[in-house]
């Protein structure tokens, strides 16, 4: 197997991703929030405006995949169709719904909550895996 | 530090965490994916170079400052039921418009608007929640905030994450694909010669 230039291994783009993570705990004292970072879109902004600086980060992350899709020439608009519209808005109300429900319960429990060891990103964890199971064995037929 | 100095450096952290996830593809939506159909060493490896990298600089990062080192994230709500259940709301949620947070955000910046929708579509989840079962289920919830090695007597936070970053590092080895020799370019000329 030839081996991939650094720039596509996704595995030296992770450590880079990981070594962001180390590097804005250190400087700012913060990480990368997923699911709460989406509460002052319902006017919640947190304490010390926390969640609302989450959010920017967010805003950050559109940015950046914006850039790299855009200079590898794999940006391309997709407009919504028929069937995947009833699908992305059931399951974005879902993940709202547990995102709210019990906070750090989101894709943040993997990329930070485990690095942390925390005990609540452990058992949203196993939550995820049961719920994606789920509904991975009711829509494996489709 | 002023928020608007905070709110840029957020926003430039965030461009480099996107920046990261669109060059590496990484969507733990599609990863769960790939784990429930048996191909599961593209995301495992993926994870555990974030898991491996990542706890060693949060642990390490207590010796530098005595305000950071591990901590515990979110909440642990209702001795973690809350947890589980909100999990497996989420983990359904994301398998069903196909992208977890880092995915959908990857999604809108690569230009697919089914994920804007999706995005959009989190607004009357959260709102049913805060506005509408938190009042009721706030009794039960009895926050607590723990670390694994809160739980286990004895284990200083530092030891249990070497523990983890050595197991980590292992199966990392153990998960990396076999290297094959690339064909010498003269021996395989002389391979097609003595074939002719």
């Amino acid at each position: 197997m030839e081996r991939k230039p650094w720039h596509k291994n996704p595995q030296i783009l992770m450590a880079g991703f990981a070594l962001l993570n180390v590097a804005m705990y250190l400087l700012l004292h913060k990480f990368w929030i997923g699911g709460s970072s989406f509460l002052p879109l319902i006017g919640k902004l947190g304490p010390e405006r926390m969640f609302l600086l989450a959010f920017i980060v967010n805003l950050g992350v559109i940015a950046g995949s914006l850039i790299s899709a855009v200079s590898s020439g794999e940006f391309r608009l997709r407009w919504p169709r028929g069937r995947q519209i009833g699908r992305a808005v059931f399951g974005g109300v879902l993940v709202g719904f547990g995102a709210a429900l019990a906070p750090g319960t989101c894709t943040t429990a993997f990329v930070v909550g485990l690095p942390m060891l925390s005990v609540s990103s452990i058992l949203s964890v196993a939550g995820i895996f049961l719920g994606a199971f789920l509904v991975f064995c009711l829509t494996r037929g489709e | 530090m002023p928020f608007w100095h905070l709110a840029l450096l957020c926003f430039l952290f965030g461009t480099g965490f996107g920046f990261f996830v669109q060059r590496g593809g990484l969507c733990f939506a599609h990863g769960l994916g790939e784990i429930f159909v048996g191909q599961p060493k593209r995301i495992l490896r993926m994870f555990l170079v974030i898991f491996v990298i990542t706890g060693a600089g949060f642990a390490l990062s207590g010796f530098i400052n005595p305000d950071l080192g591990l901590k515990p994230l979110g909440q642990l709500r209702g001795h973690g039921f809350f947890n589980l259940l909100a999990g497996m709301f989420f983990g359904a949620g994301i398998f069903l418009n196909g992208g977890c947070i880092l995915g959908t955000l990857r999604n809108i910046g690569e230009g697919n608007l089914i994920f804007v929708l999706a995005l959009l579509s989190f607004i009357p989840g959260m709102a049913l929640v805060v506005y509408g079962l938190d009042p009721y289920l706030s009794p039960a919830y009895q926050v607590h905030n723990l670390i694994l090695p809160d739980l286990i007597p004895g284990a200083r936070p530092h030891h249990v994450m070497g523990v983890l970053v050595l197991a980590g590092l292992l199966a990392l080895w153990r998960l990396q694909p076999p290297r094959r020799k690339a064909i010498e370019p003269e021996k395989s000329r002389a391979g097609d010669l003595n074939g002719r």
